[in-house]
């Protein structure tokens, strides 16, 4: 069971064929959730009711529910005793979040950075010289200034410099750049780290954003159209997205496209956006179960999973090769993602953590939106935030 | 007792009636009930938590949003439902020029899957691009950024009930072609016009039927956000379209606190049969004094 865009499904539709016509007789039914909300309630229910998918694919910020509950199998003996796979061939970043409590639960399928997706046309029209790998906040913030332009003079901008979704998610790689922790103690976490300045100050930038630079769509622009769709019909520059906006962006005709590092303040750092098979406690047959996961994890999987554009593979030796690194696929920047592995991070692995990122995100959108000061969200997220970690 | 052979047929044939009723509906509304006093995630047996869950509620200030904007919506939405189906009843009950269309056309919004409807009116009502606010632009008016509004969303779900009356008119127009002629001559015979002929002999023969059918469209409104809500809003902006229906769901299979999301049920209901038991006192009083 799977999650994602046509793009993506695409791409597992692949998978399992390659699978079905290796291992004679196998039968592999592919059931595909569009959103990931979604996904996550298919996912309780089907528990509940004692039939989950056999393979299920879940995002490491929401499997700690699970393992905690125990209703998942811990992969880690599996993957000792494999001999097509080592834990050694993939990257460290993506293996790590997927343990709880030491012992491994997923098996990594990809591991992404959140990256500026940009509109090359509209930065030349502008006369904006494209990103840097290693641009800070204010040369992005002056950039998005330029991009941002009215054309028809009715005195509202046309073209807008940036899109972002307004949530936690989105602002975590900017706190840590500012320098803060995101959460109280990593070690035992409760809430969120909001009584550091440096947390406020990014909560402030994002606010700002919108307030004073006016960067970013208004509430009823991004309602009307939303930035993801703006940037694909070439009328915002910059669109913040981890790489599963991939595939669905080499559909786009009008325009060239590339992707930059998120800009740097303090520190430069990346947030990780990683995806893993799990293997559902209630499973029969779980041997045959586990080959499907290795295959799909297997140097042949991973490329073909790659070459729908939407992962970043975990196995080294996938991302190394022309399946990712494939000079004729757009984005042409697709080195970015690897080039900043080493300083990606990973939000603490919780079992609320869903729940207060929800929370956390409805009251930074409202912030944002109807531009409130930094020290209300604040005191927002404090109030409704404050201890549901420790739950 | 031995059954006769056609009730044993008649049995036979509600069988599968009131196996599915008891399986899908009557079953898990006790399982709810029995729910909302554990702690229950779905994933591991649900543990006992007394009246824990309840002891929450008032204080989870996103539930009493979500309790306000029902009761608005309901406040309003039900009336204006209740005067709009009644009007256009009175309206369509005997033949004239475009009667059948005109009909058909009040009844056909009714019949149109909740997700097709939601994402029509998502298209009508778009802030920017959406044909209504264009209408209203070109005649000058100020046209209200609907759901991108915490004032204005809500009003969209109003809006949209009203054209969902199917049901009420169809119903308020056969009990209003039911009513004998010879009612109406007498009260013209006394000198009454066409208003005091609607108070006096229309509105106390519909009163049983206006009733029924507001207790069932107030049963319905607790529920009939839902598909809106989750397609259109999902709640926002910042919880103005938080409605029960959604807010029950979210609890339970998003956040999986099925105890939780139970209690909040069980309270609904509680305040449902309350509402229910005013009004129904409410008409006793009214159709006393009116038959006095």
């Amino acid at each position: 069971m799977v999650f994602g865009d046509p793009g993506e499904h695409r791409a597992y539709q692949n998978l399992v064929k390659a699978y079905q016509e290796k291992h004679e007789g196998a039968k592999v039914e592919l059931i595909h959730i569009p959103s990931q909300a979604d996904y996550r309630r298919r996912l309780g229910t089907d528990f509940a009711a004692g039939v989950p998918a056999d393979v299920v694919l879940i995002n490491y910020r929401r499997y700690a529910e699970f393992a905690a509950r125990g209703v998942v199998e811990p992969l880690g003996p599996y993957l000792a005793k494999s001999t097509i796979l080592k834990e050694a061939d993939f990257y460290r970043e993506a293996i790590e979040p997927f343990k709880y409590n030491g012992e491994l639960y997923g098996i990594p399928q990809n591991l992404s950075s959140l990256v500026v997706f940009y509109n090359k046309k509209l930065f030349n029209e502008a006369g904006v010289p494209l990103p840097s790998n290693d641009w800070t906040w204010d040369e992005f913030l002056s950039a998005a200034k330029k991009l941002t332009r009215d054309t028809n003079d009715d005195g509202k901008p046309d073209l807008y410099g940036l899109g972002t979704e307004i949530s936690l998610q989105r602002l975590i790689p900017f706190v840590w750049q500012a320098g803060a922790e995101i959460v109280d103690d990593p070690d035992k976490p409760t809430g969120l780290n909001h009584g550091d300045p440096n947390f406020r100050r990014a909560v402030q930038w994002m606010i700002d954003l919108r307030k004073i630079h006016q960067v970013i769509p208004s509430a009823v622009e991004e309602e009307s159209e939303d930035s993801e769709t703006r940037f694909q019909n070439g009328r915002t520059a910059m669109f913040l997205n981890s790489r599963r906006g991939v595939p669905t962006y080499r559909e786009i005709k009008d325009f060239d496209w590339d992707v930059a590092p998120l800009p740097r303040d303090k520190e430069a750092v990346g947030i990780l956006h990683a995806d893993a098979y799990f293997m559902p406690k209630p499973a029969k047959n779980k041997d045959a179960i586990w080959k499907f996961i290795e295959f799909a994890n297997s140097k042949e999987g991973q490329t073909i999973v790659a070459a729908s554009g939407r992962t970043v593979p975990s196995l080294r030796e996938v991302a190394e090769s022309p399946a990712f690194l494939d000079p004729t696929q757009k984005p042409a920047n697709s080195r970015v993602f690897l080039d900043t592995l080493p300083i990606m991070r990973a939000v603490p692995v919780n079992r609320n953590w869903v729940d207060m990122e929800g929370t956390a995100t409805e009251e930074l959108e409202s912030g944002v939106y109807q531009g409130l000061s930094a020290d209300e969200v604040i005191a927002s997220l404090k109030r409704r935030t404050d201890g549901v970690l420790a739950k | 007792m031995k059954l006769a052979r056609r009730d044993r047929d008649l049995l036979a044939y509600l069988a599968p009636l009131c196996i599915g009723l008891f399986l899908l509906y009557i079953g898990p509304a006790f399982a709810s009930l029995a729910l909302a006093f554990t702690h229950y995630d779905a994933l591991s047996a649900p543990r006992w938590a007394g009246l824990e869950n309840f002891q929450a509620l008032p204080t989870d200030a996103v539930f009493l949003k979500a309790i306000g904007n029902t009761f608005w919506f309901l406040g309003i939405a039900l009336p204006l439902k209740l005067i709009l189906a009644c009007a256009l009843a009175m309206w369509l009950h005997r033949p004239r020029p475009f009667t059948g269309p005109t009909r058909a056309a009040i009844f056909l919004p009714s019949v149109i899957p909740d997700p097709a409807f939601a994402l029509v009116v998502l298209w009508i009502f778009n802030p920017l691009y959406g044909p209504l606010n264009l209408i209203l632009q070109q005649l000058g008016i100020q046209a209200p950024m609907w759901l991108a509004d915490p004032v204005a969303a809500p009003w969209v779900f109003v809006i949209l009930s009203l054209f969902q009356i199917g049901e009420l008119f169809v119903v308020l127009m056969v009990a209003r072609m039911e009513i004998s002629g010879e009612l109406y001559e007498n009260a013209q015979l006394s000198g009454a016009g066409m208003w005091r002929q609607f108070v006096h002999v229309t509105l106390p023969i519909l009163a049983p039927w206006l009733f029924m059918l507001g207790a069932r469209d107030m049963m319905m409104s607790f529920q009939s956000t839902f598909s809106f809500a989750q397609i259109m809003t999902q709640g926002d902006p910042y919880y103005a379209t938080m409605f029960i229906g959604l807010m029950i769901y979210e609890e339970a299979f998003d956040r999986f606190r099925f105890g939780l999301g139970s209690a909040m049920m069980v309270v609904t209901f509680l305040m449902c049969v309350l509402v229910l038991g005013a009004v129904r006192l409410g008409m006793k009083r009214w159709r006393y004094q009116v038959e006095i």
